[in-house]
């Protein structure tokens, strides 16, 4: 079946530009599985491109990028080491490097302050698509903390950097919008350094629930049919697959809830706009959603999900992954039944 | 400088002042969500409209 189809392909590019039938290029098409298009890149594009230029709005609506930024990089502390190249894949207005210069990351008042995470960094590149999102904070303090670079991706998708070249590579809230996950995934595998950890976080399972059904009860209802408002999002489960898949070692991944309350929906939906997280899914309805929806889809949701103090709750979803390229020298689990000591022993005396 | 108002904050605004009728047509989706079909609970989401239509002229 999908041999048909790259046939085709093929057959109207030659008609166009007479390109020659050979068989590199056929391989060329033949080797990579179709991938599915969910997320129209332009339209996510611009409404980055969109959010960002509202300079004053966006910088409010980055609480959720900055509170998930700081969460991903306090993972760092666990690891004793020092990063001399680090990419931040999907930088969006540079949450991971303001999150990188905060003075304290472990705030338990029981341990020795740390220093900030930025000392054990030597330099960050921070690569998106979106130029005005990325250059949006440019002039800000924390810039002069961090040595990094902001480089424009042609694509979201793909990664123009050479094999072996990170000594860490984080990604937060970016990858929930990437069509070919699996793909880029094995690209981050492969720009990594042997031994060397992949730390994301993205949205996922559960993420919007609330508006998600509200919005269709009220498009069954006033309309008789339903579009897609909430773009489809990985399970949790599925995210360790997807590491194993693309090469990943020691894999490890789990999930956190912020639950966000906000006066009514429109003010969520006006966030989320200001974010750049409005709908992007492909085939979806153009244009705004009908005053009517919207009007039913407020009342639904507070019905259904509201809480007594009069506001809506809006759950976001985290899935953090941390995978490790995979290296000879790398520490590897036992093999299954060695182990010598009964657990079971340990857990009763004490 | 006064901010300037979006559409959908005038809309938030007057869909603000009909939380009674908001509250009868959600309990009336919600009292069976998992067959609910068009116009199913067209008469509450009518009286609604008209509340938020009269908040919305008020203006």
């Amino acid at each position: 079946m999908h041999w048909t189809v790259s046939r085709l392909q093929l057959l109207r590019t030659a008609k166009g530009l007479l390109v020659v039938w050979s068989s590199t290029v056929i391989r060329l098409y033949h080797s990579r599985a179709p991938v599915h298009e969910v997320f129209n890149t332009r339209t996510k594009w611009l409404q980055k491109e969109r959010a960002a230029s509202r300079l004053e709005e966006s910088r409010t609506a980055d609480y959720l990028k900055d509170e998930v930024a700081i969460r991903l990089c306090e993972r760092l502390l666990d690891i004793k080491r020092s990063y001399p190249r680090v990419l931040d894949v999907g930088a969006n207005s540079c949450n991971v490097a303001r999150a990188l210069t905060a003075p304290n990351p472990d705030s338990d008042p029981n341990m020795p302050e740390s220093d900030p995470l930025v000392t054990k960094i030597k330099h960050l590149t921070a690569a998106e698509s979106s130029e005005t999102m990325l250059y949006r904070d440019v002039e800000e303090p924390f810039n002069q903390q961090i040595n990094m670079t902001r480089e424009v991706l042609a694509s979201q998708e793909t990664l123009p950097y050479g094999a072996n070249t990170f000594d860490l590579v984080l990604s937060s809230l970016s990858l929930h919008w990437i069509n070919d996950l699996p793909g880029m995934l094995s690209q981050i595998n492969n720009i990594l350094k042997p031994d060397c950890a992949f730390m994301g976080a993205m949205f996922g399972g559960d993420t919007l629930f609330e508006l998600r059904t509200s919005l269709q009860l009220a498009e069954q209802e006033r309309r008789g049919g339903i579009s897609p408002h909430v773009s489809p999002l990985a399970d949790t489960r599925d995210c360790g697959g997807l590491l194993q898949r693309a090469g990943f070692k020691m894999v490890g991944v789990d999930v956190d809830d912020i639950i966000v309350d906000y006066p009514d929906s429109f003010a969520l939906m006006q966030d989320l706009q200001a974010m750049g997280e409005s709908n992007a899914v492909l085939g979806r309805e153009m244009g705004a959603i009908q005053r009517d929806v919207l009007l039913a889809a407020d009342a639904i949701y507070r019905e259904l999900h509201g809480n007594e103090d009069g506001t809506v709750p809006a759950t976001f979803r985290m899935i953090y992954m941390i995978g490790w390229k995979e290296s000879e020298d790398q520490a590897q689990p036992l093999p299954r039944g060695s182990g010598q000591i009964n657990l079971k022993d340990v857990l009763e005396s004490k | 400088m006064p901010a300037r108002t979006r559409p959908i904050q005038k809309f938030a605004a007057a869909a603000s002042q009909c939380s009674p009728e908001a509250a009868v047509y959600g309990r009336c989706i919600v009292a069976d969500y998992n067959s609910v079909h068009k116009d199913k609970c067209v008469a509450e989401f009518m009286k609604l409209k008209d509340c938020y239509l009269k908040a919305s002229k008020k203006k």
